[in-house]
């Protein structure tokens, strides 16, 4: 697997500090955090449990304000953007696959997709919503309730949903920590295949090793900083 | 054991913050004090009015008549040994003056009553008035500004007030024990002149003596009675009184039951909430050592406490609200109640006991179940068949004291029924119309798909507030409009020229001196014959043989009816078959009223027996008429040809109408004519208003009691389906939705419940309205324009403004951690 060297920075990270002010203290989670995406690069980020991974993916994801310092998307700061602006990166640049996959249970698999696909102001939404659950292998399920799928099922209809809006930016925080090994792998197999296809770019948040070597890039959040770890390390 | 009191107390405080307990609380709170009010009033009016039949009837044994008595009645309980009394009882003008006043006139013999005692002010040693003498009700006393001492006309009569009643027994049947009372003795009646053959009046034979004589006789003359003739007695406990305040008292109660069915809901809801909330806590306490007997009673003693506290509150809520009520009843209600029967007070607490132990019972037990190994893993708990069983037991027992607590099951369970059946369907309406009130949205707004969805996932939440909103809505405006706008309407609507005087007890010898007074005075009036009779054979045999159930139960074949005769058939009615008859023709011929005949299936020519006092009689029937009840004239079922019964003893009547300005001939009538008895239908009216409205505010009381527990009940289940969508509304704003929209969604949804919930009350308040318009009242149905701005405003502001108020706006760093920790 090779570096797109020569592909534009997409997300930037500069200067990050995140901190929460408690009674009398306060409490920093990064400081002086620097982190650069290209285009089509997928990055892994590791760290031990509360090392604060998921609130990172929140301040790159535009969900959260950095304490201070800056975060850009295509050169653009994501703090200054207002809300209706972020919304709209949402719905058209950013997608996320979370690990308790979040499908809204009274929808069916195909209202699901649908509903992502129809927030993004989509005309064919229905048509985008099947063929994205045929690229995931449900299309003979698209009628079924999250109740009658199973995790694996669950978590296709997730990547299918988060892929339909053809983002440039996907964040997928433990996306098989909910699932059994094999049914893991094959998610992964199908959310690696896809992303290649789609040339997204992608952060995975993972306590999986094995998993963060899949991805051509692997940091380490650690005593709130960012460490390339070397993949061969890893592996 | 005082650290586990401690555990019970912290945990109930920390409960208290609760919308599940609040909700709870607040419920049960309005459900003991409906019990309370309900209990205690039921007790006053019931033993008030229906259980002290003794002192109410004024006897042992009551035969009352609507002809004088039967001599051979009184000869045979004189002989037996009884005690007895005569009253005769009927309507009459009393005047000083010009004012004059209709009352319901005792007449009675001495000794009276043979039971009880009347009350007088001041008190007096005699059972009853002397002979010149009279008592009347503080109501006469207020109304025609008089004094105990003063004088007052009955028919030709001049008498002296001499006491003012505080209670008396033996008031009468029907809505003549509402009437204000005057009491005479019988002695002076005649002299009167007010009763002759004819007139209307219900004669009382009273009797008292040894229960087991009572018994005997009462078997006796039950299987002896005449047409006319009925027996009340203490042990058949038919009371001659408080029938229409019974029926007031079963519609407050069937008012309460949506209360109390709503509070049991909303109970249910808190407590399933609750307890689904407790799983993890319950898994903790047992990790640190409580075994699932504790856990039990840590649970139940925490609504023990809280029922205490509720009886408390809720028992005095229901004693301020009786109160509210007897002072709005008060001038219906005879002077004093009895004080309610002490273990009444614990009517509120123990269906406070049932509602919240009964319904909290199973989901208590069903925490006991809970392994400590859910903490270290997502585990569902099982409804097992025990608990189920447990919990359909306590519902059955639930609906058992519920129905016990109203009485008149049936009706109750045919209200319940009606209830679960209207408010599914309004539900159901509802929600359909929803679904086409969005498609609009949907083409426009780009969360109008999402409404979509959102209206199909929350279809349940829908038809549950829809049904409960539009159901409280429409019963709260019909009772409201009923309350006072139904009669004004019906009062605008009659005609202009329709009579508002009715004139009866004329005597025949009076007829023609009326005739005179009326047409000097430019009235007019025509005067009708009337016997009265029963209908006893169709065709030469037993009319009751010939008669199927449905038409065995019609008005005229269970009462005596007022026939009339005449030559020319009245101008107010229509001959709708066959023909009227010649003025010379001689052999009995009748007309017949067309809703009669066609109930018990007359066709002209059939021939109908009558019984008139004795005196059997046939007639032919030569046409069918259609006439119009509320016209405000004398009708008849029957009428017959004037050689038929000319010879009969009959008394007359008739109506008129008198213009606001010349009301003062009235008062010249009664003087000139004082034996005849006028009614005033204005003044009838407004009693019929009085009733009316002290009725529609007292249930509008409990309504509104019961709208609260409604509001209670939407705005906890409001509480429940806002959580839920907020974490709809993190899923949405992390997939591209602003927080703005997902406002917009939440609102937008509930702006529309609202609106639709307004509208369908509107709509079926306003076609109840237009059934009691056409089939009731005979009235051309109207629009309430106020009420349709009024009520969907209302709904929708209370949708908006709750959702407004109760939805927390969703940050979207919250929106993740959100998602994270679900």
């Amino acid at each position: 697997m090779t570096l797109p060297t020569d592909n534009k920075i997409l997300l930037e990270a500069q200067n990050v500090a995140k901190w929460f002010a408690t009674q009398d203290q306060r409490l920093e989670l990064f400081h002086d955090l620097n982190l650069k995406v290209l285009e089509g690069e997928t990055l892994a980020i590791v760290g031990r449990s509360g090392a604060g991974k998921s609130t990172l993916l929140s301040l790159l994801a535009g969900l959260d304000q950095p304490s201070s310092g800056d975060i850009l998307l295509q050169g653009r700061s994501l703090a200054k953007m207002d809300d209706a602006t972020r919304a709209e990166l949402r719905a058209k640049q950013i997608s996320f696959i979370f690990q308790s996959f979040h499908l809204l249970p009274e929808l069916s698999a195909l209202d699901n997709v649908r509903l992502a696909l129809e927030i993004q102001g989509n005309p064919s939404a229905v048509t985008e919503a099947k063929h994205w659950l045929n690229q995931v292998g449900l299309g003979q399920r698209i009628d079924h309730f999250p109740a009658q799928l199973s995790g694996g099922e669950q978590q296709r209809v997730a990547i299918a949903r988060a892929f339909a809006t053809r983002p440039s930016l996907l964040f997928a925080d433990e996306p098989t920590g909910n699932l059994d090994e094999d049914t893991g792998q094959q998610i992964i197999e199908q959310l690696f295949a896809l992303n290649k296809q789609e040339n997204t770019t992608l952060i995975l948040i993972t306590h999986d090793l094995d998993l963060a070597a899949r991805c051509q890039r692997c940091v380490s959040l650690h005593a709130g900083q960012l460490h390339e770890t070397q993949r061969q390390a890893m592996s | 054991m005082r650290g586990f009191n401690l555990i019970v107390l912290r945990q109930l405080k920390a409960q208290l913050r609760t919308a599940e307990w609040r909700a709870l609380l607040f419920a049960t709170w309005i459900a003991i004090a409906l019990a309370t009010l309900l209990a205690l009033l039921g007790d006053r009016l019931e033993r008030g009015l229906l259980r002290e039949s003794a002192a109410m009837l004024g006897a042992d044994l009551v035969l009352s008549s609507q002809r004088p008595i039967n001599p051979a009645r009184i000869d045979d309980a004189l002989q037996r040994g009884f005690q007895i009394a005569q009253v005769a009882q009927f309507p009459s003008m009393v005047s000083v003056g010009d004012e004059m006043m209709l009352v319901s006139v005792r007449a009675v013999t001495s000794p009276y009553p043979l039971r009880g005692e009347i009350r007088t002010e001041p008190p007096l040693p005699q059972d009853q008035p002397f002979s010149g003498e009279v008592w009347v009700e503080a109501r006469i006393l207020e109304q025609l500004s008089l004094q105990v001492g003063d004088q007052v006309t009955l028919g030709y009569s001049e008498f002296t007030i001499t006491a003012a009643m505080l209670s008396s027994p033996d008031r009468g049947s029907g809505l003549r024990s509402f009437s204000p009372q005057l009491v005479m003795h019988q002695e002076d009646l005649e002299a009167t002149g007010i009763l002759a053959p004819g007139s209307r009046a219900e004669f009382r034979l009273l009797l008292a003596g040894e229960p087991q004589e009572i018994e005997t006789l009462e078997t006796l003359w039950q299987a002896s009675l005449g047409d006319e003739e009925r027996l009340f007695s203490l042990r058949a406990d038919q009371p001659m009184t408080g029938a229409a305040l019974g029926s007031a008292l079963s519609y407050l109660k069937l008012t309460a039951l949506i209360a109390l069915l709503l509070s049991a809901l909303t109970i249910f809801l808190s407590l399933r909430r609750f307890s689904d909330g407790q799983h993890q806590r319950c898994a903790l306490l047992l990790s640190l050592g409580l075994n699932s007997t504790d856990l039990v009673k840590l649970y139940l003693y925490q609504l023990m406490i809280a029922w205490l506290l509720l009886s408390v509150v809720g028992t005095i809520t229901g004693i301020a609200l009786e109160q509210i009520i007897l002072s709005w009843l008060k001038e219906l209600l005879p002077e004093a109640l009895p004080t309610p029967t002490h273990w009444r007070y614990l009517s509120g607490p123990a269906m406070g006991f049932a509602l919240l132990i009964l319904l909290g019972l199973p989901p208590i037990l069903q925490l006991s179940n809970i392994s400590v190994s859910s903490l270290f893993r997502d585990e569902i708990v099982g409804s097992d068949k025990r608990a189920l069983l447990i919990q359909l037991t306590c519902f059955a027992l639930l609906a058992a004291t519920l129905l016990a607590f109203l009485g008149a099951p049936l009706a109750a369970l045919t209200l319940l029924m009606l209830i679960l059946v209207g408010g599914a369907l309004f539900g159901w309406i509802a929600q359909q119309c929803l679904k086409l009130l969005a498609i609009p949205f949907a083409k426009k707004l780009l969360l109008g798909r999402l409404l979509i969805m959102r209206l199909e996932q929350q279809k349940r939440w829908h038809r549950l507030q829809a049904g409960v909103v539009i159901l409280l809505m429409t019963l709260l405006s019909l009772v409201w409009i009923s309350r006072s706008d139904l009669l004004a309407d019906w009062y605008t609507q009659i005609p202009e020229d329709t009579p508002n005087y009715f004139v009866i007890n004329i005597q025949p010898w009076q007829t023609e001196s009326l005739q005179e007074f009326l047409d000097q005075n430019a009235i007019r009036s025509e005067l009708y014959p009337m016997v009265r009779g029963r209908v006893s054979t169709l065709n030469g045999s037993s009319i009751h043989a010939q008669m199927n159930p449905e038409q065995l139960e019609h008005n005229t074949l269970n009462r005596e009816l007022n026939l009339s005769w005449s030559d020319t058939p009245p101008s107010h009615n229509s001959i709708v078959a066959g023909r009227w008859w010649d003025a010379d023709t001689s052999d009995p011929e009748i007309s017949v009223e067309r809703e009669m005949a066609e109930i018990l299936g007359l066709v002209p020519g059939d021939l109908l027996g009558f019984n008139l006092g004795g005196i059997e009689i046939e007639a032919r029937i030569t046409s069918l008429r259609a006439v119009e009840w509320t016209s405000f004239q004398p009708n008849f079922y029957v009428i017959f040809n004037a050689a038929a019964l000319k010879e009969m003893p009959a008394t007359f009547i008739t109506s008129f109408r008198l213009e606001t300005e010349r009301q003062a001939l009235a008062s010249q009538l009664v003087r000139e004519f004082p034996s005849l008895t006028l009614i005033d239908i204005g003044q009838l009216l407004t009693q019929i208003g009085t009733w009316l409205e002290r009725l529609g505010d007292s249930s509008a009381l409990i309504l509104g009691l019961t709208m609260l527990c409604g509001a209670l009940l939407m705005l906890l289940t409001l509480h429940q389906a806002l959580q839920q969508r907020r974490y709809e509304s993190a899923l949405l704003q992390t997939l591209g939705a602003s927080a703005e929209q997902t406002q917009k969604l939440d609102l937008l949804e509930l702006l529309l419940l609202g609106a639709v919930c307004g509208i369908l009350a509107v709509i079926t308040t306003e076609l109840t309205l237009m059934l009691l318009y056409q089939h009731l009242l005979n009235l051309t149905p109207k629009l309430h324009v106020g009420m349709w701005i009024l009520l969907p405003l209302t709904s929708s502001l209370f949708f908006v403004i709750s959702g407004i108020l109760m939805r927390r706006r969703l940050t979207l760093s919250q929106c993740y951690r959100l998602l994270k920790s679900s």
